[in-house]
């Protein structure tokens, strides 16, 4: 069992909170021990108390994903507490604790691989709910749902359930069927038909920041269908794939809208103050930050568009320094990193563990990557991290899918006897 | 409820290499990552204009620029010969020597931060005599370089009209033309110093012995192959001559007649050109570059030895031309008589943003431009041509060619008087080239400026 590989629950929680407070004291070095800073430390610091005692209930099997998330969190509410100036971030930390409440939610609907599977038909119907959400309440092309008192990015809302169509158990990938003499299983058709319907809307929204993490979610989950019973890998497979893969992305790269070219072929430094302003800023941020930061609250960076969402790596390496930036990032990976430490237990799960672990790592990719200039600026969120109640949601579902691959219940109904 | 089976395990092993994958390579490039942050944020800093810059000194520790205070802080004119040479951070200038040495310049590093460093830059100039040089000029304006040829260390750099960078650029529209350049840097037309490329060329394709005994007449005016006529600047000509009695009058017709020759066919002429650092007839040259500072590479169109344009390019005018920095860099060569210069360097030490100081490296040397028979043929020329006509520089054992460029810019004609040479003395090793613009007689001569530049240079310690 998995049980044995975990390290054991009160010690996790002491580091959190150890680590946590560490961060608070760093804090008070800037700002004093001031109302706010007390107030900041009493939240969190309950929150990491009273989570603990809600896991106990929930589940204890699964306590890495449910750790490495407070831990995250609370870091993630303190940065965003900080950024220019002291002000409790209410609204992320409220955010941060509907993403754990949504974990837990998610996790006891996909626990079990044979439900999560049968209600595949729901997850479409999920799907192409929220593509027909965004394709007709979406203004001006945009993707932003404005409900008044909250704005909603559906978009985010699909990769949860994108990773839910992607992953696929072996009995559905035996269920084949044949038209006009080929044969093909209808789940995987169902895989490519929904890709394509995203990046169809995606194109529509001119918004393609978000494409390559649904390929990525795809090309594993395909991958995974096309090893899943082969005795070996095929190497004459691999490289028809990886060949493909090549030659969709200079496709991708070549065909790409002229607002797409702009920033694939953008020289920041030429347009500092134009297309470059956000990444010129956020690299000087990191500059300035060095490897241990200017302190607490001490950062410039607010100032500009997005500091806490699309260039929020910049903003902590700015006030924490790129050390700290740095174990942040490594941090976030232990969450895609816990199904290598207690790997998988059914063949759906595996599927969700790889899409939620591609969704993770090709978003920090895009925003890290791009808002330091390695690869073009795309403007997505930075999980767990970045401010934004949908994104942060989002990767609240995905996290229960990973603990779900960790913790599952694997037992079936039995057919009534005949 | 029953408990079944449903694991596949090589399937699902196979979900975590393709998840072990996805981490080595994102992994891999945050690393990559963090190396490029660390590395280039210094350019960051600079290019951003965030950073704030350290101090850069003359060889004997006289502040050249100061990024640590006001500029205006110093006495007036302090910086005014050195002010299109080291330069600014205010963006004005791009090829000077803080502008190409910002990132080294700024007192910053990723470990300690901006503004709290000791970062500065030691020159290897005198500003003494950068300073004498650029009084001597007078109401002149032009360019003059020096190098010490054994060591590659450049010690004067004078480029007028200049801009004092103390000052500021209020007034940028009501500044002389050319201060914001240095044009020692910039290609001009060579004049009759370019005689000394082709007096190489032709040692090293006829021999020493049969260059220095051929012998030409001048009439005044000599008609080529093609019929057109090089005038000579002695309209009643100088006879007949031998190689160093032509080199001494830099005879026009002489050289003409000697690229004419058989003896000297083109094609080696351009092969001595092109490994000298010509583009010629617009063949790839490289540019030459100085602790960052790029210099135009010399440029001339050879197309028949027998026609007008290509003579009169192989005799300095026309399309040829050349920086005087790179006059420098082969009177450096012909000083040394090996053909092979040192390649000049303005930069000796940095220290950095702790206060560590690092000796820099010097830039190492050029190929084989020429032979080293015909560079000491050629030195043996120029000695001899300053003891008979420039008394002034034969205490420094100097070897020179002067030269007189005719210029034709926007329809109005003048000359340009240069020299270029060296000085085989001890106590001022250096080669050099010095530039008057739109030169008249009775006007300061190069070869004053350059007495003044060795005076200098010989009495530094």
């Amino acid at each position: 069992m998995a049980v044995s590989k975990t390290i054991s629950h009160p010690f996790l929680l002491l580091l959190v909170l150890i680590a946590h407070t560490v961060m608070l004291l760093l804090v008070a070095l800037s700002f004093g021990f001031t109302t706010e800073v007390l107030k900041i430390g009493c939240y969190i610091l309950t929150a990491d108390l009273v989570g603990s005692i809600v896991l106990q209930f929930v589940h204890r099997e699964s306590c890495t994903v449910d750790t490495v998330m407070l831990l995250v969190m609370g870091m993630s509410t303190i940065y965003q507490s900080c950024f220019g100036g002291l002000q409790f971030a209410l609204r992320h930390f409220l955010f941060g604790i509907g993403a754990f409440i949504m974990c837990q939610i998610s996790y006891l609907l996909v626990r079990n691989p044979y439900r999560a599977e049968k209600l595949k038909p729901l997850w479409y119907i999920c799907f192409f709910l929220l593509v027909g959400a965004i394709f007709a309440l979406t203004g001006s092309r945009g993707i932003w749902i404005d409900l008044g008192f909250i704005t909603l990015q559906p978009s985010e809302f699909v990769k949860p359930v994108f990773v839910l169509i992607a992953a696929s158990s072996i009995s559905t990938q035996l269920h084949k069927k044949t038209l006009w003499g080929i044969h093909f299983v209808p789940d995987n058709l169902m895989l490519i038909l929904c890709t394509v319907v995203i990046a169809g809307l995606q194109w529509y929204c001119r918004d393609l920041g978000s494409l390559p993490t649904f390929v990525a979610v795809a090309g594993c989950g395909m991958l995974l269908r096309f090893y899943y019973l082969r005795e070996k890998m095929s190497f004459r497979l691999i490289v028809f794939l990886a060949v493909c893969a090549v030659g969709a992305g200079i496709a991708a790269w070549n065909l790409a809208p002229a607002y797409v070219q702009e920033r694939l072929h953008t020289n920041i430094w030429a347009d500092m103050s134009g297309s470059g302003y956000q990444q010129v800023k956020a690299l000087v941020a990191i500059a300035e930050g060095g490897w241990f930061g200017k302190g607490a609250g001490n950062g410039t960076l607010h100032n500009v568009a997005a500091s806490n969402t699309d260039i929020v790596f910049s903003s902590i390496c700015e006030e924490w320094g790129l050390f700290t930036g740095m174990m942040t990032v490594i941090l976030v990976l232990f969450l895609p990193m816990s199904m290598l430490a207690v790997p998988p237990r059914s063949y759906y799960h595996s599927g969700l563990a790889i899409g939620v672990a591609a969704v993770i790592m090709v978003q920090m990719t895009l925003n890290i990557f791009g808002s330091c200039n390695l690869i073009p600026f795309t403007g997505v969120t930075l999980p767990f991290i970045s401010q934004g109640g949908s994104s942060m949601l989002s990767c609240g579902i995905l996290a229960g899918f990973l603990k779900a691959a960790q913790a599952p219940v694997l037992t079936q109904k039995k057919k009534a006897a005949a | 409820m029953a408990e079944l089976d449903i694991s596949a395990p090589r399937s699902m092993r196979r979900a975590g290499v393709f998840a072990t994958l996805l981490l080595i390579g994102f992994i891999g490039a945050f690393i990559y990552l963090g190396f490029t942050l660390v590395e280039e944020s210094p350019e960051y800093m600079t290019r951003s204009g965030a950073a704030s810059y350290g101090v850069v000194y003359d060889r004997s520790g006289d502040v050249l620029f100061d990024g640590t205070k006001a500029l205006s802080s110093y006495p007036s004119g302090h910086f005014a010969d050195i002010g299109n040479v080291i330069g600014d951070t205010s963006g004005q200038m791009k090829n000077t020597l803080v502008a190409r040495n910002m990132e080294e310049l700024a007192n910053y590093s990723f470990m300690y931060g901006k503004g709290s460093g000791k970062t500065s830059l030691k020159t290897t100039l005198s500003h003494a005599a950068n300073t004498a040089v650029y009084k001597a000029f007078g109401k002149k304006n032009g360019t003059a370089i020096a190098y010490n040829w054994k060591t590659g260390e450049v010690l004067v750099c004078v480029s007028k009209p200049s801009v004092d960078p103390a000052a500021g650029y209020a007034n940028i529209d009501k500044l002389a033309e050319g201060s914001l350049l240095c044009k020692a840097f910039l290609p001009t037309v060579p004049g009759s110093t370019q005689k000394v490329s082709t007096l190489l060329a032709a040692y090293e394709t006829m021999g020493v012995d049969a260059v220095n005994k051929t012998e030409y007449n001048c009439t005044g005016s000599w008609l080529n192959a093609s019929g057109q006529r090089i005038n000579c600047h002695e309209s009643k000509g100088h006879g007949k001559q031998t190689l160093q009695k032509a080199f001494e009058n830099s005879c026009n017709p002489y050289f003409a007649q000697l690229v004419q020759s058989d003896k000297l066919p083109l094609s080696r002429i351009i092969e001595t050109y092109t490994r000298m650092g010509y583009s010629v007839n617009g063949a790839a040259a490289d540019t030459l570059e100085m602790n960052g500072i790029r210099i135009s590479a010399a440029s001339t169109t050879l197309k028949d030895a027998k026609d007008f344009d290509t003579q009169w390019g192989c005799l300095g005018q026309g399309t040829t031309l050349v920086s005087p920095f790179q006059l420098m860099l082969w009177e450096g060569a012909i000083a040394n008589q090996s053909g092979i210069a040192v390649m000049p360097n303005m930069l000796s030490e940095k220290t950095d943003v702790s206060g560590a100081v690092t000796l820099l490296p010097t830039p190492g040397k050029t190929g084989q431009m020429f032979t080293a028979e015909a560079a000491a043929a050629a030195n043996a020329v120029m000695t001899e041509n300053v003891k008979k006509n420039y008394s002034a520089l034969v205490k420094y054992k100097c070897g020179v060619k002067s030269g007189t460029a005719q210029i034709t810019d926007g329809g109005k004609e003048y000359e340009n008087s240069l020299l270029a040479g060296f000085s085989a003395d001890d106590r001022c090793p250096v080669a050099f080239c010095i530039l008057i613009e739109q030169y008249k007689k009775g006007e300061v001569t190069t070869a004053q400026i350059a007495k003044t530049m060795l005076d200098k240079i010989a009495a530094l310690k």
